[in-house]
């Protein structure tokens, strides 16, 4: 067995081997799924999900109030963003069942409809609804970070209206709450061993600006230290947000190339070469 | 349908990613298959002062310091290796030498590979974090290299290949790496990267890709004065030819596979416990498991199978035919192993003659036996779980030394023997008998194999001639695992840097006086024994308007000066208590603190934490309040100061008075501590005199019980038991506690037992309450000291009290037996023990003095803080007994007198005398009381020993006997001890 997180202060290095400053390998695809009208797969490191998204729609039979997501009563004069999570079984290390009412998935769900609802342009599809599937295959940390960015860019693929990406990741801390240390490092992008160890939280920002869409942290952390982990957060959904921009572009790119679609209006600023 | 499937070479980062694959079980026997990420890198520091390129790409923290290198620049060289040499020792060099990397004569400039780290950590946790602390040490220049992050020195496991080849594959590969990294750097004199390794296969290898490598033994030889470090190489890695054996020859059953012991466990068919050795004889041991009320005895070298005392070990019950009774026999391992020649071992028969002709004798004796229902339960030790192995303190036996060996440098086979009698015989191999021979030295056990009657060890150092005073308290420190090394910089450096001259501020606006009461006006005081310079208690009372009495304990408040998580808060910690030796005391906190910032000194002014109580006349708390305080102690007295004090008439004033009162309460206090069925036990008590200049022991004095010892303590008793009831009011999950829980009743049937058929007595134990009063009535009219000696007896079958943190029991379980108290932890000497500092924290919190700090909060942390507390405490006490049992032993010297002593246990071979005055028990056996060795007939009914022929005397239980007291130098463990000899039965 690998050593553990306290192993960091030896040379400044995690247990996968990387800087404090460093995010895992992100690979990310969109329209991965040409029947819907928006989807992507996006990797970050071990952590693996796919997104869905149909809509915006006119909004099915209610199904027993089974509220799944928040953003607004599909009634009202916004689009709901309705998120279903789906986390596989066989998507951490002991096979595991999740329930529909899993309270962890459904919190899950609130919080990536929350954070998306505040990018979408909601209010140009009133009565409707967005649906959002998210499918967990593999899960090795981050696990909500991976969800918002795969659920940016299959909202990007379907063409909905929206300020900008909604980027996540998460950031920790190399010594544990009780260990009190001062001097501990902040870190960027957590696996779930260092999830399980350390002190953690998700942070989301929209596009380029530090403003904080999600922030969510249900770890015991020293308020002294909370500073230096959000500073180091925010500026991996910078980078988080070039990544997934890279996506976009380069999918547009091909798609060009490929005569998918025509070089539109408003495509003349987008450097296609 | 766009396809998800990706070439990798498309990946910019395939290159460096990699995974590591392995398969865990868990506690539930879960087999789990893990897959990481590894990121693969080129900045990976060498560290070695002569490389250039590495300084410029050294990583950064957060901070953007980076870590200095370690390597010099200019390491040392061996006869081989003149050019200077960094080290690369694998897995197994510090799985079997750990010593030889610690020592500060050589071994200097090493690299630990992340590999070896990794299956260090795997293979044995306390020497994982031994190579940790020697990575933290400046001058030793260990570092940490992550071979398995660095692209070079990255290794795939090929298909085949086992986990092991492929281990010593990247660590051969990481030696080629350094060896070429360094050859770039142009040095003029590039050191040579060396290999370390036992494995032959290993080193064949790195011989074929020229690749640097020795065998420890090869290289310490190339040392100079490395004869003296081969001793700590353990014999088993220089045996180069391992013997072929042939079954037969094997003396001991192998264990069982760990799955096959850990599904007997699950189901309920074989059992885990620890392993304890019987104090007086070496071939019988116990184990308590969950499963029975009574432990399990485990008899002969054949079941009990290579444990030794305090093993994590599995055992298999035995078949009825083969229970039996405990022993009632005396086996010293040496009387009977006396003969044996270190160097055999091969041809010998598991069971000796001698062991074979005690064994008759028992048999013989259980055959004798009419009542059958006598005989236990025995199991047999079919594998061990955990070895509880550490360093033993003993001497050479000096019958094993050969002739030759004493003068020549030869290596021999000598045995050691361990101080501590639960420990068998270690068999030795070394260079230096000659100078090891009459010396308290360190061994360490390496292994036990099934073909050696005797565990084999090596040499780790030598403290110093035996029976010197220097050496004597290094082993005694030593064998009970007492940190008594000066406190390291960092520690001191936490220090106020006033030092002595630190005074409590003039101005009440200062930091230090927030929420603190002025207490300077009252009239305080302390009570301590002689000599005290560690003052953490002091008293104060005054009446008040309305009849009552209002009453203070003050305590030293510790927990402003020793801040949560510094670098002496940890020491602190780690040593959990200051430990006391007749000559020694050895601090849990530096002495600047200790004795005088901390300490209530008379006359000063002092931070204190206090707990003020206003009491009706009746000594019944009407209210309680806890402030932190500002002192100023008009007198420190001893006991015996006090004492005369309160009982001089003529002596009127209010000092005198307060204490005066102080006293009318606390006999109040006691006597409803008493009707509530608090125990009074004793131990056997004694106190050295030491003669004033040289220290030297003088006489022996029991101690003496003075009125104001038990003021003292009944106020102690009731501020501990009433910051319990605060703190874990304010944390219900985490305040640190103690408890005393209630013995089980079996523990009284041996002692219930004896007392009805020798004197007709009964012991009932159903509560505290019934225990305390027929204790009371355990009287004999014609011995005062039967009492106590039923008291001494009872002691021994309590339970032992224990921190514990308040979430991990329920509360009915809170309950202190031995004071008959709900609840109760330590909150009085904070400057001794580490439990009270806690306590004080929390209740610094408690009260809103301070915010609470995590590690006051955190339950694990305080777990493991009470886990480590709870050992500390216990071996301080057993140093302590032991340290007055030398003392006493050297008062004794040249002298010899009779004494009145008392039967207490009795064999069916010899029993045991304790003698109140020096407060000294000891073994008369039967060959003792006359030559030839006197016929005798034992009665286990009766407790009676009746000898003839050579000798005819009738011993029984409780009997009061005259005895004959010299001393005299025991053989099997080098102390100087008491012998006593029959002088006649009273």
């Amino acid at each position: 067995m690998p050593l553990d997180t306290s192993a960091y202060n030896l040379a400044l290095l995690r247990v996968d081997g990387r800087r404090w400053n460093e995010l895992r390998r992100v690979h990310a695809q969109i329209r991965t799924q040409a029947a819907a009208d928006g989807s992507s797969y996006l990797e970050m490191g071990h952590t693996k999900v796919m997104c869905v998204v149909t809509g915006p729609s006119e909004p099915g039979p209610r199904r027993g109030g089974a509220g799944a997501g928040g953003g607004g009563g599909s009634g009202g004069k916004d689009a709901e963003v309705a998120v279903s999570i789906v986390i596989a079984g066989f998507s951490s290390v002991d096979r595991k069942r999740h329930g529909k009412g899993d309270k962890r998935t459904l919190e899950l769900q609130s919080t990536v409809s929350n954070a998306l609802s505040a990018s979408l342009h909601t209010h140009l599809f009133p009565h409707s609804q967005i649906n959002i599937s998210l499918h967990v295959l593999s899960q090795d940390g981050s696990l909500l970070a991976a969800l918002i960015n795969a659920a940016t860019l299959a909202c990007v693929d379907a063409g909905i209206p929206m300020t900008d990406y909604v980027a996540a990741c998460t950031a920790g801390s190399t010594s544990t709450y009780a260990a009190n240390d001062e001097a501990a490092d902040p870190l960027l992008d957590l696996n779930h061993q260092e999830e399980q160890e350390l002190p953690g939280l998700t942070v989301a920002t929209l596009g380029n600006s530090d403003r904080v869409a999600v922030l969510v942290c249900e770890s015991r952390v020293q308020v002294g230290r909370l500073e230096g982990m959000l500073a180091v957060g925010v500026d991996g959904c910078k980078q988080m947000r070039e990544i997934l921009d890279r996506v976009v572009r380069e999918k547009g790119q091909r798609m060009i190339q490929e005569g998918t679609v025509e070089r539109g209006v408003g495509l003349n600023d987008m450097d296609v070469d | 349908m766009a396809s998800l499937k990706r070439s990798l070479d498309s990946d910019p980062f395939a290159a460096n990613i990699s995974s590591k694959v392995y398969v865990r079980s868990t506690k539930r026997g879960k087999v789990q298959k893990i897959v990481r990420e590894v990121y693969l890198r080129q900045d990976i520091p060498c560290s070695s002062k002569l490389c250039q390129s590495c300084l410029r790409s050294a990583p950064t923290d957060a901070a953007g310091r980076s870590t200095p290198f370690v390597l010099s620049e200019a390491p040392a060289g061996t006869s081989v290796y003149q050019q200077g040499h960094y080290l690369v020792p694998d897995t197994n060099a510090f799985l079997t030498a750990m010593d030889l990397f610690e020592q500060s004569a050589a071994f200097y400039d090493v690299v630990v590979l992340q590999v070896v780290l990794e299956e260090l950590r795997n293979r044995s946790l306390p020497l994982y974090n031994r190579l940790i602390n020697l990575t933290k040490s400046e001058d030793k220049r260990f570092y940490v290299f992550f071979n398995e992050f660095r692209l070079e020195t990255h290794v795939a496991r090929q298909e085949g290949e086992s986990v092991n080849d492929r281990n010593d594959r990247a660590v051969r590969k990481a030696v080629a790496w350094y060896a070429q990294h360094l050859a770039r750097t142009g040095a003029e004199k590039v050191p040579a990267v060396v290999m370390l390794t036992n494995d032959r296969d290993n080193l064949r290898k790195a011989k074929l890709e020229d690749i640097p490598a020795c065998s420890l033994a090869d290289y310490v030889r190339q040392l100079k004065d490395g004869d003296k470090l081969l001793d700590m190489i353990p014999e088993t890695q220089d045996q180069d030819v391992v013997k072929e054996r042939r079954p037969g020859d094997l003396l001991y059953p192998e264990y069982f596979s760990m799955s096959k012991m850990m599904t007997g466990v699950k189901g309920g068919l074989l059992h885990q416990g620890t392993f304890n050795v019987s104090p007086y004889n070496y071939l019988e041991g116990s184990i308590r498991v969950p499963a029975f009320p009574k432990a399990l005895l485990i008899l002969g070298r054949e079941n009990i199978n290579r444990a030794i005392d305090g093993d994590l070990v599995v055992v298999e019950v035995l078949p009825k035919d083969q229970w039996k009774e405990p022993s009632t026999q005396v086996i010293e391992e040496d009387a009977i192993t006396k003969n044996e020649n270190p160097d055999a071992g091969e041809n010998e028969a598991l069971v000796s003659e001698r062991e074979r002709k005690a064994l008759q004798e028992e048999v013989r004796r259980t055959h004798g036996k009419t009542t059958e229902g006598h005989a236990q339960p025995t199991a047999k030790v079919v594998g061990v779980i955990k070895r509880n192995w550490r360093q033993y303190v003993g001497h050479i036996d000096q019958s094993s030394v050969s002739q030759s060996a004493q003068q020549g440098r030869k290596q021999d086979t000598v045995f050691v023997i361990p101080m501590d009698r639960k420990i068998p015989k270690i068999r030795l191999r070394t260079r230096q008998v000659a100078e090891l021979v009459g010396k308290r030295i360190l061994v360490t056990i390496d292994a036990w194999d099934r073909g050696s009657r005797h565990p084999s060890g090596h040499f780790v150092r030598s403290l110093g001639e035996l029976e010197t005073k220097a050496a004597e308290t290094e082993a005694l420190l030593l064998e009970y695992d007492v940190q008594y090394r000066p406190f390291p910089k960092t520690v001191l450096d936490c220090l106020p840097k006033e030092g002595h001259d630190w005074k409590v501020p003039q101005s009440l606006d200062d930091p230090g006086w927030r929420d603190r009461e002025d207490l300077r006006g009252l009239l305080i005081c302390s009570i301590d024994p002689i000599g005290c310079q560690d003052i953490d208690d002091a008293l104060h009372s005054r009446p008040l308007p309305n009849g009552n009495v209002e009453v203070g304990v003050h305590i030293a408040d510790v927990s402003h000066f020793v801040r949560p998580n510094n670098a002496m808060d940890n020491e602190a910690s780690i040593r959990g208590t200051t430990v006391y030796l007749v000559d020694k005391r050895i601090d849990m906190l530096p002495m600047l603190l200790g004795t005088d910032l901390c300490s209530l000194k008379p006359h000063v002014e002092r931070y204190a934490f206090s707990v003020i109580w206003e009491m009706s006349p009746d000594a019944d708390v009407v209210n309680v309040r806890f402030t932190k305080s500002v002192i100023k102690s008009r007198e420190a007295f001893s006991y015996e100061q006090a004492q005369l004090r309160v009982d001089d008439g003529s002596q009127q004033d209010d000092l005198t008075k307060s204490i005066r009162a102080l006293l009318g309460l606390s006999k109040k206090l006691k006597q409803k501590r008493l009707d509530a069925g608090a125990l009074s036990l004793s131990s056997p008590e004694v106190k050295v005199q030491m003669e004033s200049e040289t220290s030297d022991p003088i006489d022996v004095k029991t101690k003496e019980l003075l009125d104001t010892m038990s003021l003292v303590e009944e106020f102690m008793l009731l501020a501990n038991t009433s910051v319990a009831r605060k703190i874990h009011e304010a944390f219900p999950q985490t305040a640190i506690l103690r408890r005393h829980g209630a013995p089980p009743k079996t523990n009284f049937d041996e002692l219930a037992d004896q007392l009805r058929v020798k004197r007709g007595l009964d012991l009932s134990v159903e509560s505290s309450r019934a225990l305390a009063d027929s204790l009371d009535a355990c009287v004999d009219p014609s011995e005062p000291f039967f009492n106590t000696l039923v008291r001494i007896m009872a002691t021994r079958c309590m339970m032992a009290a224990e921190y514990f943190c308040s979430g991990t029991q329920a509360y009915p379980e809170f309950r202190h037996y031995g004071l008959a108290s709900e609840i109760y932890t330590h909150f009085t000497s904070p400057i001794r023990r580490y439990a009270d500092l806690a306590a004080h924290r929390q209740l610094a919190a408690a009260i809103g003095y301070e915010t609470v700090d995590p590690s006051v909060r955190s339950r694990g942390r305080l777990e493991a803080v009470c886990k480590n507390i709870n050992v500390r405490h216990r071996n301080a006490q057993l140093a302590g007994r032991a340290s007055i049992a030398y003392y006493v032993g050297q008062a004794l010297r040249g002298k010899a007198t009779e004494e009145d002593g008392f039967v207490m246990k009795i064999f069916s071979n010899g029993f045991v005398v304790l003698v109140p005055r020096f407060g000294i028990e000891s073994l008369i056996r039967l060959r003792d009381l006359a030559e030839p060795e006197p016929q005798a007939e034992f009665d286990a009914e009766t407790y009676t020993l009746e000898t003839s022929g050579s000798r005819a005397v009738k011993v029984e239980l409780f009997q009061k006997v005259r005895v004959h007291v010299t001393d005299q130098k025991d053989e099997t463990t080098g102390k100087r001890g008491v012998k006593m000899e029959l002088v006649k039965v009273c």
